[in-house]
């Protein structure tokens, strides 16, 4: 069933979505827009529907119900923003599909980025976007309230853009659905989960002492035993950890049921450790694009102010009076 | 720092499903239509703000799959690069919205189709 | 109208020829002398250097603006010293052929289905009696024209006057090699180099239209004959694998060719072989003028007269007969080249005799006659006596340069007034009388006055076309065109040189009036050129006294020269190879085919042998033509003899005689037409042609690159409105070429049968 009814309902989900945002996208019928809008809703249903079918089809555990609401939040959310005529809706609407995906992330265990999007995304460049539209916006006169401007009320080609982003849409999914069958799945995906998760301990040495003497574990000079290459003597499948004593010259090992429950890598010391350690390069070359950005940001927008040549004089003889306490009294 | 690992602790008791279950294919479908979407908005509405979100909107396409393929992969490559993404979105952020300003203050309105010079 | 059994039957004859004369062999296979083929000695090479070096002189003095008579005493020296260079060449040679060589220049080895093969053309030089002839006559008269012309073009002083000089120096140079070249693409090399110096020269007054359009005509119809040249240089390469003299005359299969054509069993020679004679004659005809191509060389003689002298009556032109000579050998192996050439240098001596007895323009009845003397060469060459056909290319080039140099002399002192009817007298002329002296002896050659050079020699050719079997038809017409040539030439001896004196200046006076005009007697330089040339015209005669070989049989100089050559084939029924049989005591010799030729086969005339009688009879038709000139030429002044002649320098005798003959005298002043018929068979069918294909140019070739030049406008037409400047447009185009990528990548892979 699955092999039938996939591609079919994909490519109406596709025929209906691209029909939807085709009516939806703004021009100056309302009605149409609405049918539109809900023809759209229609295609997210049928979406849903397949893909709740697909995953129970598929013999795994039922999908994470969480996933779904996330889901429908999202792509109407990006919906309404590409459909409505006010920049500042879109802008709001764009801000609630950043949301939304945020939730996906944290189903995705990428908790950390889930909160920097929100924080980034939503407080900051939003924001910013949110500042340019009304900079750039002449406020609507009292006259011309209900009117928006034709470049936002009307949409251009709307039909071409639909058939060309859905047929996209179609082969992208077509393909992940063929392809993601010849992903290779973990065997065990919660412990390998696990073991994925603590295996950066090994590389944190210092870490582990510091939730060791915290946990009470550690005596006097003792530590964590390091191995041969400075990785932290840990065996994270049989939970046992190697302490040795820099002063007596000792070890000891510490068994499973001593494992301190505070002793675990977070998504943000996975993270940290990846981007410092396998990435150093690229954070350099990311800082170097975000400088470049900020200077030709500034050299673009910055305001070139011709002044006449009699004008520069006398801001020159202003700044000038300002200085000298007695040339207020001479002009006078 | 305790608290935010518990809270993280939390989130993972909170959605205690392997990801496996909901599988990749739907985070992926969700990731391209979001893309979809996005390019439909830039070619089709003519605000050169909106565009400039619509872009931002693949963005967010991007990350999500990218989050995605990392999870299936349990490493933490796929979050560094939705950081880098996030770094090219800002520096992509910054360098558009001077240029709107920019055109702006040239035409005074902001649709793309008021720039014709370089027609035919 | 070509009887082309005399040929055959002749051949015929050497075959028996060959039975007989084994103790002869100058007749039959003196082609083995050529086996031997030596090297020679380097400084041969001057005789080609220094004319060239003499012509890059006189470009460099062009370019320093050199304003004296330089560059004609370096061309004199450079010629003189070629000159001086081919005479010791001549003492020192010893009878062997032999080549020099200078570098190597064409060398290509290839391989074809017959093995490895190799085309070698070098810039070398091949050295015999035939060359040695040839360059000894070439660049003697090249000095003396040269000392000539500086006197001639003095008033050309400056750049014009080295310009002349350097196309002069290359003219030598490429003759020389033209002669000298030890291969056929040499030959070519020297043919198109006097083409070419030729064109420049005729070309010399280039702001006249008239030069201008000479220049042109020469150029393009030599081009007719240097196609066919070329073409049978090729077919000689392609067929017998070598361009070589040396190799090529020794080719066994050349020979094995000549010996069944002297059984007359041209049947066992390829067509592809008998071709190769034919186009060469295409070759000579236009180069020597012959009857289809000689139009250009009448109109040739709008280049200065020093040329016209050298190049277009005494080497140039019969570089065609050269080039028969010494190709004779193949000659031999086509049934129908030599009949062809005989008939139509005869055809052409005829034809241009005629003309020239109607013209008044003494500049161009010697360029007709120069083509008709060409004629009798021709004539010669194709009854099978080349010896005869170049000794007459010897003595005509001293008797016609001499004449062509006095006609020079004469323009030049009248301000280039050339119309026998406007001058008369000039031998009473103070200062003329060497011209005068000069003109009677270079006429009476031409009209072949007995004992002299042009009687001899024209008198070999005409004596051997009676012998040949088939051929007297051939002897009669140049018998009668003797007497022609003896009418036309005294007609102008008798109108310039004799009567009252009356001269009208030229067109190129430019003094206050007529009655001014002084005429100017030439200097000590052409005076004694002129002088130099009168000793040398009568001391040709000489040559046939003097410089028989007992060895080969031969009686005189130019025969000794010849036989030595390639082109030692001659006619059985020859003088010399008669006297060959009877000096080499052959018992058979008053039998067989010997003792039958004057009684059976040839024609006999007047009841004697050819050879004899024809001095007789040569000299009677002459002697009668001058005096017919006399009579109705001639000047009142000879009382006795003509009362009632011509009194002044436009009337004359003639002039009513030639009224009562209708439009006949009119058809041949204007050389019966022939310009006008080759310009309405020729020229104006080309025109109408190129219209045609102009239109078709137009229409069709220049509507489809039109249509390739509009298709891409259309398109672009069709595509500008996609360049519509709108960001987004470019956007979907961006995204739907993506998305129809992706399409065609995922059709491919579904297709591929990826699960």
């Amino acid at each position: 069933m699955d092999t039938i009814i996939s591609p079919i309902a994909l490519y109406l989900i596709c025929v209906l979505g691209a029909l939807g945002i085709a009516a939806a996208l703004p021009r100056r019928n309302k009605a149409l827009e609405i049918t539109g809008g809900l023809v759209f809703a229609a295609a997210i249903g049928l979406a849903v529907l397949v893909l709740g079918l697909n995953a129970t089809e598929s013999g795994q555990p039922l999908p994470n119900y969480f996933f779904y609401p996330f889901a429908i939040l999202a792509l109407g959310a990006s919906a309404r923003m590409i459909t409505h005529p006010r920049p500042v809706y879109s802008a709001l609407y764009f801000i609630l599909t950043i949301i939304a995906s945020c939730g996906m992330y944290l189903l995705l265990s990428a908790e950390f980025m889930a909160f920097a999007l929100v924080i980034i995304y939503a407080g900051a460049i939003l924001i910013t976007y949110l500042f340019v539209i009304m900079l750039a916006t002449q406020a609507p006169s009292s006259a011309s309230e209900q009117f928006i401007d034709e470049t936002d009320s009307v949409a251009r080609e709307p039909v071409i853009s639909c058939v060309i982003g859905f047929v996209l849409l179609a082969i992208l999914t077509t393909a992940m659905f063929r392809g993601v069958s010849d992903l290779p799945t973990p065997s065990d995906p919660e412990t390998q989960m696990a073991l994925a998760q603590d295996s950066v301990l090994l590389n944190l040495p210092r870490k582990v002492d510091r939730i060791l003497d915290r946990a009470g574990v550690l005596q006097d000079h003792e530590r964590v035993a390091r191995n041969e290459d400075g990785t932290a003597a840990i065996d994270i499948v049989n939970r046992t950890i190697t302490i040795e004593n820099t002063d007596l010259h000792t070890v000891r090992l510490l068994d499973s049921d001593q494992w301190p429950d505070k002793l675990a890598a977070g998504n943000l010391d996975r993270l940290g450790y990846n981007l410092m350690h396998d990435h150093p390069m690229t954070i350099e070359i990311a800082g170097i694009i975000l400088l470049m950005a900020m200077l030709g940001a500034v050299v673009l927008a910055r305001k070139h102010i011709e002044l006449e040549e009699d004008l520069k004089a006398a801001q020159a003889r202003k700044l000038g009076d300002s200085m000298s306490p007695t040339a207020g009294t001479g002009n006078a | 720092m305790d608290h935010l690992l518990h809270s993280t602790q939390l989130a993972q008791l909170a959605f205690p499903e392997a990801v496996p279950a909901v599988t990749m294919a739907h985070y992926l479908f969700v990731s391209a239509a979001m893309f979809v979407m996005g390019l439909v908005g830039f070619l089709t509405r003519k605000n050169m703000i909106v565009m400039f979100l619509c872009t931002e909107l693949m963005f967010q396409g991007a990350g999500l799959a990218l989050i995605a393929f990392g999870r299936h992969h349990l490493g933490a490559d796929g979050q560094t690069f939705v950081i880098f993404v996030l770094c090219v979105a800002a520096a992509e952020a910054a360098m558009a919205l001077a240029l709107v300003v920019l055109l702006f203050r040239h035409k005074e309105t902001l649709s793309a189709q008021a720039w014709k010079e370089l027609n035919g | 109208m070509i009887n082309t059994t005399f040929l055959t039957s002749t051949l015929a004859m050497l075959q028996d020829g060959h039975a007989v004369d084994t103790h002869a062999p100058a007749v039959t296979h003196a082609a083995t002398q050529i086996a031997e083929v030596g090297t020679g000695p380097k400084w041969i090479l001057l005789i080609i250097g220094l004319p060239f070096l003499t012509s890059i002189l006189c470009g460099i003095y062009a370019m320093i603006g050199n304003k004296t008579k330089l560059p004609a005493w370096t061309v004199v020296a450079g010629s003189g010293i070629a000159f001086l260079t081919t005479l010791a060449m001549y003492m020192s040679f010893d009878g062997t052929p032999y080549t020099v060589h200078a570098f190597d220049w064409i060398q290509v080895h290839f391989s074809s289905e017959g093995g490895d093969k190799s085309m070698i053309a070098n810039f070398s030089f091949y050295i015999d009696t035939l060359t040695i002839y040839w360059m000894l006559f070439v660049t003697g008269l090249a000095t003396l024209i040269a000392l000539y012309a500086s006197e001639y073009m003095s008033h050309d002083l400056g750049t014009s006057y080295c310009r002349f000089f350097g196309a002069f120096g290359l003219f030598v140079f490429s003759m020389a090699c033209l002669v000298m070249g030890d291969n056929l693409l040499m030959l070519y090399l020297g043919w198109e180099g006097v083409g070419l110096c030729s064109y420049l020269l005729i070309g010399y007054f280039y702001k006249k239209p008239e030069a201008v359009a000479a220049a042109k005509k020469a150029f393009i119809v030599n081009r007719i004959g240097d196609l066919g040249l070329a073409l049978g240089v090729y077919l000689t390469f392609v067929h017998f694998g070598s361009l070589e003299y040396a190799v090529l005359f020794n080719d066994p299969t050349l020979l094995g060719y000549i010996e069944s054509a002297k059984t007359g069993d041209f049947s066992a020679i390829p067509r592809m072989a008998q071709w190769i004679p034919l186009l060469f004659m295409v070759g000579a005809f236009g180069k020597s003028a012959q009857f289809p191509l000689y139009v250009w060389l009448p109109d040739a003689m709008e280049g200065p007269t020093p040329v016209s002298a050298l190049i277009h009556a005494a080497t140039m032109v019969t570089a065609g007969v050269y080039l028969i000579a010494r190709t004779y050998p193949m000659f031999l192996t086509s049934e129908y080249a030599l009949p062809i050439v005989a008939w139509v240098g005869t055809i052409t001596a005829l034809l241009s005799a005629t003309i020239a007895m109607a013209q008044f323009d003494i500049k161009r009845i010697m360029a007709y006659s120069t083509v008709s003397q060409l004629g009798y060469m021709f004539a010669g060459l194709g009854v099978l006596t080349p010896t005869g056909g170049v000794y007459h290319v010897l003595t005509h080039a001293f008797f016609k340069a001499l004449l062509f140099l006095c006609c020079g002399a004469v323009m030049h002192g009248f301000a280039g007034q050339l119309d026998l009817r406007k001058l008369s007298g000039l031998r009473s002329v103070k200062g003329w009388g060497i011209v005068t002296l000069g003109m009677f002896i270079g006429c009476i050659n031409l009209a072949g006055v007995p004992f002299t050079a042009g009687f001899f020699s024209k008198d070999t050719i005409i004596a051997e076309a009676f012998v040949t079997p088939g051929a007297s038809m051939i002897g009669w017409i140049l018998l009668f065109t003797a007497g022609l040539t003896a009418y036309y030439t005294f007609r102008v001896f008798f109108r310039v040189f004799t009567g009252p004196v009356e001269y009208h200046a030229g067109e190129e006076h430019h003094g206050d009036d007529g009655h001014d005009f002084h005429p100017h007697a030439p200097g000590w330089a052409v005076n004694s050129v002129l002088l130099t040339l009168t000793v040398c015209s009568i001391a040709a005669s000489g040559l046939y006294f003097v410089g028989g070989n007992k060895d080969t049989h031969t009686k005189h100089y130019a025969q000794t020269m010849v036989m030595a050559s390639t082109a030692n084939y001659e006619s059985p029924y020859s003088k010399h190879a008669i006297h060959a049989a009877h000096d080499s005591h052959d018992p058979n010799a008053g039998a067989g085919p010997r003792g039958t030729i004057d009684h059976e086969l040839s024609m006999p005339i007047i009841g004697g042998d050819p050879h004899k009688v024809m001095y007789y009879v040569s000299a009677v038709f002459g002697v009668v033509g001058i005096l017919l000139a006399a009579l109705l030429q001639g000047p009142k002044g000879w009382q006795g003899l003509f009362i009632g002649g011509r009194t002044n320098a436009a009337e004359c005798r003639m002039d009513p005689i030639a009224r009562m003959c209708g439009p006949i005298p009119k058809m041949a002043e204007n050389k019966w037409y022939v310009d006008e018929i080759y310009h309405m068979i020729l020229v104006t069918p080309l025109r109408i042609i190129s219209h045609i294909f102009h239109w078709i140019d137009k229409l069709l070739v220049d509507g489809l690159v039109n249509i390739f030049g509009f298709l891409p406008r259309l398109l672009a037409w069709i595509l500008k409105p996609s360049q519509s400047g709108v960001l987004q447009g470019y956007a979907v185009s961006m995204a739907g070429g993506v998305t129809i990528l992706l399409l065609v990548v995922f059709v491919i892979i579904l297709q591929g049968g990826v699960a």
